[in-house]
């Protein structure tokens, strides 16, 4: 086996500076701590069933309204079933289950036991309300700022949908769309009937 | 039992490849060289035992043995055979073993090689190449096992394990869930294996620029060995990324090709680099210049390969292609950090060797302009590279993930892009060493002036008035002349001189000097690429409404009318709602199209299929949205017309010739003209 044998003869070159050496090693290890970091809340894992959630809050857009108010708090919404359905405007999936979302809606906002909650995953308002037309979604929707909720949720992708039962704890997720409207129905009996 | 088997196999490839990289280091440094040539061995062994795991692991697939779990998980009995094959890469386990597999054969293949020349480099190429499957392997054996049963215990709960827990009996679902719908095209069955071919591919040339850092033969002998490596690295890259593209366009439903998801930018990444390296090495061979810039670019193309793979498969990022929240995300990180800090240690080391061996002297010199390639390559990967650590970035000082979107790319890469196009048209017509103003301009002032002319007709003849589009049709006609007219002045002189006819002397041509005349193709279809990318992104209108029977929409030339909607169950078990409808162009009638949404029923998913009228001119682009079930209620239809887009597909085809071109053969491939250095080393 040879040894290093390409050694420049009579070079004038000189190794690198120690500085841009310390640079280097700084940027390599910060950009390590970044990602270390990033991944170990993603190592967090999703909420759990059986998680009591914790409070936050969404506006909503322009013209959707829950009880006379334009926001809503989680921590109001105490002795009901909240069901919160994460979506985008460009979501293609999403597309298939909003109709059933919202006719789900129709058939369980009389009872007072039942809130849906739209939360619009990383989007621009002019899209969204266009979806929302579309659809002709009448539960509250309302821009994630800053995917603060969805982040809470450590959301994988839209749509999901989480029910919270009536002491604030996490039922059930769904991952993807619903297949039909009766998903969202046996869910929701199931947990009334509690 | 025969899945216990398969496990235990690549078990035994996993100490094999152990076993190969502590051989080879200690052949090497008591200079045993047949502890290296049991360390070469012991990695070609991997080949055929990983390929034994993978035959069985696809027997399985094949024979429906629901009790594996990961069996259950991506195949179902209903699947037809090739799918069922396929499905080896339909999951996360599963693809790690297949990578394993193309990572050993790539490396079996290298070491088969004639080494008489390059023994010094062989067990540093060994390690590295085996320390990335061992890596990959040691993956599947203690993170994500695709042998992995299901049992069911005395209170009923099934779990799986790899060995029968105590109290549990063996159990077997009936049938399994089945492959997601949405991949079940052929771009997407050859989308993952041809990305893991550039990502294995491209570990080859790192482990030659590696062992040429350990060793000290910094010369460009590792670059020419590695030449052909490189080139099909990046096909297998390119035809990877095109095929995603073309499934997004298929399948997505929403008339793009590309949308700045994280995940596709993992995977354009390595490209990004990748496609400058390749450029770059081409100054090394020439004029023996850039060499630590060629090392940086080699270590940069690994880091993305392992580090798209990472962002991909640990969650860290949120993607429409995110797989399952998986355990293999710190290993990954550990596996990205050494790779990173020894990279970075041995290229400081040896920093004062990799010196030019000439000078940079003209700023129009063919060097000078591969230099500014590489500049535009690396900025655009360094925009990507922001925007895909953004959302860490600002989760870190403002505690919540803001993702960049698509704008934030398209502006951002948009000028390079389009200033790489250029200089792709100028950089061939410079010579090594020296070029001036007025050489440059000589060779070029015909095709512009020939660009100037094409530009004007497509301003008043096409009607564009799109400022964007004007600069962008001008960079393309621009480079594509001056391609043109390379090949044109080559052929022409080459048939006066030899007294052939003009094809007759193209062919010969491109066999004289494949790699010139290979990458002179590439460019060619890199501008059909940016034709269709310009009318795509430029010029796409869309349109949507809900019809009721015999209604009529517009968009542009073009007026659909929907005919009739035929809701029913297929032989596979698949519900249909398929639409006709009849297009029309300027009055004239030019067919039926069938935009059609397919429900599966084992899958629960439905899948949105278009209508798609395609010519060379513009794709006509129909989506079923929406219907009532009684069908002269209506039904709601998204319409695109997406101008030249076709332009895209050929030219990627085209692309892959190029590529091919330049990757063929030569008939002495191992030419003994070896610069200084290396010659200093042989004489060693």
């Amino acid at each position: 086996m040879q040894q290093p044998s390409a050694e420049p003869t009579g070079s004038e070159r000189k190794g690198m500076p120690a500085a841009v050496q310390a640079v280097i090693w700084v940027l390599l290890l910060g950009l390590l701590a970044l990602v270390a970091m990033g991944l170990k809340r993603t190592q967090q894992g999703t909420v759990q069933i059986g998680d009591k959630i914790p409070d936050f809050s969404l506006v909503f857009f322009d013209g959707y309204t829950y009880e006379g108010k334009n926001e809503v708090q989680l921590s109001d919404l105490q002795g009901k079933i909240v069901v919160i359905n994460f979506w985008a405007s460009w979501c293609i999936p999403c597309e298939d289950e909003a109709a059933a979302l919202e006719s789900a809606w129709n058939a369980y906002k009389d009872s007072g036991e039942v809130v849906f909650i739209g939360a619009d995953y990383v989007d621009t308002e002019p899209e969204a309300r266009k979806y929302l037309e579309k659809f002709n979604i009448t539960f509250p929707n309302g821009p994630d700022l800053g995917t603060r909720i969805s982040q809470m949720f450590r959301i994988k992708g839209v749509p999901e949908t989480y029910f919270i039962d009536k002491q604030g704890v996490l039922h059930y997720i769904q991952i993807g769309p619903f297949a039909s409207e009766d998903d969202i129905h046996t869910i929701l009996d199931g947990m009334l009937g509690q | 039992m025969i899945a216990d088997f398969g496990y235990g196999i690549f078990l035994l490839s996993f100490i094999l490849s152990i076993y190969a990289v502590f051989a080879a280091i200690y052949g090497y440094q008591t200079n045993k060289y047949t502890w290296v040539e049991s360390s070469r061995l012991a990695m070609q062994l991997t080949f055929p035992l990983i390929t034994i795991t993978s035959g069985i692991l696809v027997y399985l697939l094949v024979t429906d043995q629901y009790h594996v779990s990961f069996i259950y998980e991506v195949t179902s009995r209903s699947m037809p055979l090739y799918l069922k094959i396929t499905s080896l890469w339909g999951g996360q386990s599963g693809s790690l073993v297949f990578w394993s597999w193309l990572m050993s054969s790539f490396a079996t293949a290298v070491t088969f090689r004639k080494w008489d020349r390059d023994r010094e480099f062989l067990p540093w190429v060994v390690v590295v190449s085996s320390v990335t499957l061992a890596f990959f392997v040691g993956l599947v054996i203690f993170f994500e096992n695709p042998f992995e049963k299901f049992w069911q215990t005395f209170n009923g709960d099934v779990v799986t394990a790899m060995f029968q827990p105590a109290g549990s009996v063996p159990f077997s679902p009936p049938d399994g869930k089945g492959l997601n719908p949405l991949l079940r095209h052929p771009g997407m069955i050859i989308h993952p294996p041809m990305l893991y071919l550039g990502f294995v591919s491209f570990v080859i040339p790192f482990a030659f620029a590696i062992a040429a850092l350990i060793t000290g033969r910094t010369d460009d002998r590792w670059t020419r060995i590695t030449r052909r490596w490189t080139i099909v690295a990046w096909l297998f890259l390119s035809i990877g990324l095109i095929l995603g593209g073309r499934w997004a366009y298929d399948v997505l439903g929403w008339g793009g090709y590309w949308g700045w998801d994280p995940v596709e930018i993992a995977a354009f990444m390595p490209w990004l680099v990748g496609t400058a390296f390749l450029h770059s090495v081409m100054i090394q061979e020439k004029r023996g210049m850039f060499k630590e810039w060629n090392m940086i670019l080699i270590i940069l193309t690994y880091a993305m390969v392992i580090f798209g793979t990472f962002l991909t498969r640990s969650g860290v990022l949120s993607s429409v292609h995110a797989f399952a929240q998986s355990a293999i995300g710190p290993s990954f990180f550990i596996f990205i950090g050494v790779t990173l800090v020894v990279s970075t240690a041995l290229l400081i080391y040896r920093w004062k060797d990799l010196r030019s061996e000439a000078e940079l002297t003209s700023m129009l010199s063919r060097e000078a302009l591969f230099l500014l390639n590489n500049l535009l390559f690396i900025s655009i990967y360094i925009v990507c590279f922001w925007g895909v650590l953004f959302p860490l970035i600002s989760e870190l000082f403002t505690g919540q993930k803001v993702t960049v979107g698509p704008p934030f790319y398209e502006r951002a890469t948009g000028p390079l892009f389009a200033a790489l196009v250029v200089l792709m048209g100028i950089a061939p017509l410079s010579a090594w060493g020296h070029s001036t103003i007025k050489t440059l301009g000589k060779a070029a002032w015909k095709p512009a002036t020939a660009a100037v002319i094409g530009l004007l007709a497509i301003i008043f003849v096409g009607k564009v008035t799109n400022i964007y589009a004007i600069i962008g049709f001008f960079a393309v006609l621009f480079t594509s002349f001056i391609t043109l007219y390379e090949f044109w002045r080559a052929a022409y002189a080459r048939s006066r001189a030899q007294k052939e006819n003009l094809v007759l002397s193209l062919w010969r041509l491109f066999g004289k000097n494949r790699r010139r005349y290979g990458g002179y193709l590439i460019h060619l279809s890199i501008i059909l690429m940016a034709v269709g990318i310009i009318g795509l992104e430029m010029f796409q209108t869309e349109t949507q409404g809900t019809l009721a029977q015999g209604e009529s929409l517009t968009l542009g030339e073009y007026k659909i009318t929907y005919n009739d909607l035929a809701i029913f169950d297929s032989n596979d078990n698949r519900n249909l709602a398929r639409a006709t409808i009849s297009v029309e162009k300027n009055g004239q009638f030019v067919g039926e199209l069938h935009p059609r949404r397919d429900y599966f029923y084992e899958s629960q998913q439905p899948m949105t299929i278009p209508g798609v009228r395609s010519t060379i001119q513009d794709d006509l682009y129909i989506i079923l949205v929406d219907w009532q079930p009684i069908t002269t209620e209506g039904a709601t239809f998204k319409v695109y017309h997406n101008p030249l887009v076709n332009w895209l597909w050929w030219g990627s085809i085209m692309m892959i010739l190029g590529s091919m071109v330049a990757a063929w053969p030569e008939k002495d491939p191992e030419p003994r003209k070896v610069s200084s250095n290396a010659a200093l080393a042989a004489a060693d």
